[in-house]
C-alpha cells in the first residue's frame, strides 16, 4: 500500500515537471497603476502573468462613478437629487451606496448620516471653503433638514420628505470606489491585489511570486497637513478591507480649536471626540468605510459599543488623552491582524 | 549729506571711527513726549508727501486714531496733496523744523529720502515727538547705531515702517515655521523685481534729483535700500536673528540713464546656522516681481505680496517598508503642489498692511509700549543693506561687526 502511494506521487511528479517544460515558464509579475481621482490619489496594484488592466479602464470606473456620487460635479446624480424638489431616479452605484448607508445610519443610531450635508456646507467643508463660522440660529435652521428617516427608497427611486434633505456620500463612496475596483480586478482573473483610493485599502491573496503577505501601515496622525505620514503600526487582513476616518488631517481652526469636517448630524457641530483616528477592517471596503466615521463621533465608549454589535468588524482607535498625550487601542479580534516587528 | 559714491564707500569702510570723530552721538537733551490719553486721537504731523507721505495720508485718513494736523514737503504739489487729506485747518509746512516746532503734535511720521531721516528723526526726538519712520531706517551704519542710542535716551515711541511685521500673512508664516511645517529650514530666496526704470516723471529739470533720488548714491542706496529692505527685515523677523555675512555683486547694465545706484544687485547673506539668504532686484523683469521663497527640507513657502503657498516635498517614506498605508484622505493637492496659507482670523477685513502697522502705532503712543518694528530691528536692517551694498562695491565679503550691535 504504501508502496502504490509512492509510486502515484512519483508520477504525478514526473508529468508536472513535464507540463512544466512543455510550457513557456511564467513568473508573475508586478503590475501597479497610480493617478489621481475623487480629489485624492490611487494606487491598484496586482501580481499576475500578464497584464489585465489599464489605467484607462481605471480611470473610466472613477469616471462612472464620479457621474454618480460626486457632490464636485453639478451635473452628477447626486447633485441632481441635491438640487430637486422630490426625488431622482437612482443607478446602480447610488443605489448601491444609499442603501449601505441606510443601513449604517440605523445600526449606528443616526451616527453615520449622509443628510449632514447642509451642516458640512454650513461648517466650511463643502465644495466651496468659506471663511464664516455659522452661528446657532443658522445651525438651528439646517438641523429639520438632517436626518436619514427623510430619505425614502421607492423601487429606483429616491425620495426626500422636505426639498432642503441634501446628502454627501464622501464618508462612504472611497471604500464603494475601492470595491468596485477590486470586483472589476477579480472579473479579469486577478486574484492577487490590493486597490487603495486615498488610504483605504482593499487586499486579496499574496504577493507573487515570492507569495509574502501584503502589509498594510496605520498612519500616526501628523501634526500638520504636510507631515508625511509615519507608521504606527503595520497590520496584513489577508483578504478583506481596511479604512481609516481621521480628523487629523481635514480641519479648520478657529479660536484656537480644531473643528473637524466631521459633523454630529445630532447637534449640527463638528465632533470634538477624543479619538481622532479610527481604522476599521471588514469583508468589504463600504461597510469599514461607512463605519469608521461612526467610530470617530462615538468616542471610545460608543465605538466598542458599536463593534460589540457587528462581529464582523475589527477596529484601530488613536485617541487623544485628556493631558494631551496620545494613545491607542483596538477591538479584541484586531491583535490578529498585526504584523510582529520584524 | 553732499557726499559722492567714493565718499560713501570710504565712510562705510572706516565706519565707527568716522562716527566718532564726526561727535554724532554729542550732547543729546533727551525729550519726553506729550502723554496721550487713550480715548484722545493722537494729533499727527506728516514730512514728506510725495509718493509714500501721500499713500500713508490716504490710509491715516480712514483711520479713527489720528487727526492729521500738519503737512510738510519742499514740493508745493506734495504738500497740496497731503493737505488734501488732512484736518480741515491742517498747517502746511516747507521745513520741517517748523512742524517740529508745533507743541500740539504728539507724533510725527517721516516719509522722505533716506539720507534725511537720521537728521530729520533726531530732531523730532528732540522736539519731543513719537516718530513712525519709514524704511529703511538710515543712510548708514554710524546713523543707525547713534539713532539706537538716541532713541533709548529718549523714552518716545519709534517705529519703523516695516509693515510687514504687523500683517497676518507673515505672523502665519511665523507659525508654520514654528510648528516645522517646513522643516529644516537652510535658505530664503528673495527677490523684489520690476521691470521700469523706477523714474517718477520731472516737469522741471532742476528737480530731477529731488524726485528721483533713488537713482543717486548721495541719497540712497538704491534697490536694496528701497526695495529688499523689506525682505531683509522679513527674513531677519522669521529667523530672529541678523546677517553674519554677506558677499553681493552689482551694476548698472541695463538702465544707463544716469543713475548711479544699481539697476541689478544680488547679494548672499549668510545668517547663524548656516542659514543663506539671497536677496535680489532687478530692473529689467517683473516675474513674481516680489517674492520669499523658504526652503525647508520638508516643504518650501513662497510668499508673495499678498499670498503665500506651500509646496511640500514629495517623500516616499511608506514604501520598501510596508506596501500600502491607511490613513485620513490625503488631499491629491498636498502632494507635490501649492496650497495656499490661509492666514487672518475668520471675519477680519482684508486691509493693507500698512494700516495694521499704523493702528499698533497707536496702541504704542497711547500705552507707551515698544514697537515690533523698533529702533534696534530697524538697525539690524539698515546695517544689513549697507553691508549688502559695501560687498558690491567693493566685491569683498562684508562682516557683521561686534560692535553694531554692541
Amino acid at each position: 500500500m504504501k508502496r502504490r502511494w509512492h509510486h502515484v506521487i512519483l508520477v504525478a511528479g514526473v508529468m508536472s515537471i513535464l507540463t512544466s517544460a512543455l510550457r513557456p515558464a511564467r513568473i508573475p509579475e508586478t503590475y501597479r497603476i497610480t493617478g489621481q481621482a475623487q480629489g485624492t490619489t490611487y494606487a491598484i496594484t496586482y501580481y499576475a502573468d500578464q497584464k489585465l488592466v489599464s489605467k484607462t479602464q481605471a480611470d473610466s470606473i472613477f469616471k462612472s462613478l464620479d457621474a454618480s456620487l460626486s457632490i464636485y460635479q453639478p451635473g452628477s446624480l447626486i447633485s441632481r437629487f441635491n438640487a430637486s424638489q422630490e426625488a431622482v431616479e437612482m443607478d446602480a452605484h447610488f443605489a448601491n451606496v444609499i442603501e449601505k448607508s441606510m443601513q449604517i445610519y440605523r445600526t449606528t443610531g443616526g451616527l453615520f448620516d449622509i443628510t449632514v450635508y447642509p451642516l458640512v456646507r454650513a461648517w466650511g467643508f463643502g465644495v466651496k471653503a468659506t471663511d464664516a463660522m455659522p452661528d446657532s440660529a443658522a445651525i438651528h435652521r439646517l438641523l429639520p433638514c438632517v436626518g436619514s428617516d427623510k430619505l425614502k427608497m421607492e423601487g429606483l427611486r429616491l425620495v426626500k420628505t422636505a426639498p432642503c434633505v441634501q446628502i454627501d456620500v464622501n464618508g462612504i463612496a472611497q471604500g464603494y470606489s475601492v470595491d468596485v475596483l477590486a470586483s472589476f480586478l477579480e472579473a479579469r482573473g486577478i486574484a492577487n491585489y490590493m486597490v487603495e483610493v486615498g488610504g483605504e485599502i482593499r487586499t486579496k491573496g499574496r504577493k507573487l511570486p515570492g507569495n509574502e503577505p501584503m502589509n498594510i501601515g496605520i498612519e500616526t496622525p501628523s501634526a500638520n497637513v504636510f507631515d508625511a505620514p509615519a507608521i504606527r503600526e503595520v497590520i496584513s487582513i489577508g483578504d478583506g478591507a481596511v479604512t481609516t476616518s481621521g480628523s487629523y488631517r481635514k480641519f479648520r481652526e478657529s479660536g484656537g480649536m480644531r473643528l473637524s469636517h466631521i459633523i454630529d448630524p445630532k447637534t449640527g457641530y463638528p465632533v470634538q471626540r477624543e479619538i481622532i483616528s479610527a481604522t476599521v477592517v471588514a469583508p468589504e471596503a463600504i461597510t469599514a468605510d461607512g463605519f469608521d466615521n461612526a467610530l470617530l463621533a462615538a468616542g471610545i465608549d460608543g465605538a466598542f459599543e458599536i463593534l460589540r454589535a457587528h462581529p464582523g468588524m475589527e477596529a484601530y482607535l488613536i485617541y487623544r488623552k485628556p493631558d494631551g498625550t496620545v494613545a491607542d487601542t483596538a477591538s479584541a479580534g484586531f491583535g490578529r491582524y498585526v504584523v510582529a516587528e520584524r | 549729506m553732499t557726499q559722492t559714491a567714493t565718499s560713501r564707500r570710504d565712510f562705510i569702510a572706516t565706519g565707527l571711527a568716522a562716527m566718532a570723530g564726526a561727535g554724532l552721538s554729542a550732547a543729546f537733551s533727551p525729550a519726553f513726549g506729550k502723554a496721550v490719553r487713550p480715548a484722545d486721537k493722537i494729533r499727527l504731523g506728516i514730512i514728506g508727501t510725495g509718493s509714500r507721505g501721500a499713500g500713508l495720508a490716504t490710509l491715516i485718513h480712514e483711520m479713527p486714531d489720528y487727526e492729521l494736523v500738519a503737512c510738510c514737503d519742499i514740493i508745493p504739489e506734495n504738500l497740496q496733496n497731503g493737505l488734501s487729506l488732512a484736518a480741515q485747518n491742517a498747517q502746511g509746512y516747507a521745513d520741517y523744523r517748523k512742524l517740529l516746532d508745533d507743541k500740539s503734535i504728539d507724533a510725527v511720521v517721516i516719509a522722505t529720502p533716506l539720507y534725511l531721516h537720521y537728521p530729520m528723526a533726531v530732531a523730532a526726538l528732540q522736539a519731543g515727538k513719537h516718530i513712525y519712520l519709514e524704511k529703511s531706517m538710515t543712510y548708514d551704519i554710524p546713523q543707525a547705531i547713534d539713532l539706537v542710542k538716541k532713541v533709548k535716551a529718549s523714552g518716545l515711541v519709534f517705529q519703523i515702517g516695516y509693515q510687514y511685521r504687523y500683517y497676518g500673512l507673515y505672523h502665519r508664516v511665523k507659525e508654520i515655521i514654528k510648528e516645522n511645517w517646513l522643516g529644516k529650514i537652510t535658505h530664503f530666496e528673495c527677490q523684489y523685481n520690476r521691470n521700469s526704470n523706477w523714474r517718477f516723471p520731472v516737469k522741471d529739470p532742476k528737480m530731477e534729483r529731488a524726485i528721483n533720488w533713488r537713482m543717486y548714491r548721495e541719497y540712497c542706496g538704491g534697490p536694496l535700500s528701497e526695495l529688499c529692505a523689506h525682505e531683509i527685515d522679513v527674513v531677519n523677523y522669521l529667523t530672529d536673528s541678523r546677517p553674519l555675512k554677506v558677499v553681493g555683486l552689482g551694476g548698472i547694465n541695463y538702465w544707463k540713464d544716469g543713475r548711479d545706484t544699481y539697476d541689478n544687485i544680488r547679494t548672499v547673506y549668510d545668517y547663524p546656522h548656516g542659514v543663506k539668504a539671497s536677496v535680489t532686484s532687478v530692473l529689467s523683469n517683473a516675474y513674481n516681481g516680489y517674492s520669499i521663497r523658504i526652503l525647508g527640507d520638508k516643504a518650501t513657502v513662497e510668499i508673495l505680496r499678498d499670498k503665500a503657498f506651500i509646496y511640500p516635498e514629495i517623500t516616499n517614506n511608506a514604501k520598501g517598508v510596508v506596501d500600502g498605508v491607511t490613513g485620513a484622505t490625503i488631499a491629491a493637492t498636498t502632494q507635490g503642489k501649492g496650497v495656499e496659507v490661509k492666514f487672518g482670523k475668520p471675519g477680519e477685513a482684508d486691509l493693507e498692511p500698512t494700516v495694521f502697522a499704523l493702528k499698533d502705532f497707536a496702541e504704542c503712543v497711547r500705552n507707551k509700549k515698544e514697537p515690533v518694528s523698533n529702533v534696534e530691528t530697524g538697525r539690524d536692517g539698515s546695517i544689513a543693506i549697507h553691508m549688502g551694498n559695501a560687498a558690491a562695491d567693493t566685491e569683498k565679503v562684508q562682516y557683521w561687526k561686534p560692535e553694531y550691535s554692541a
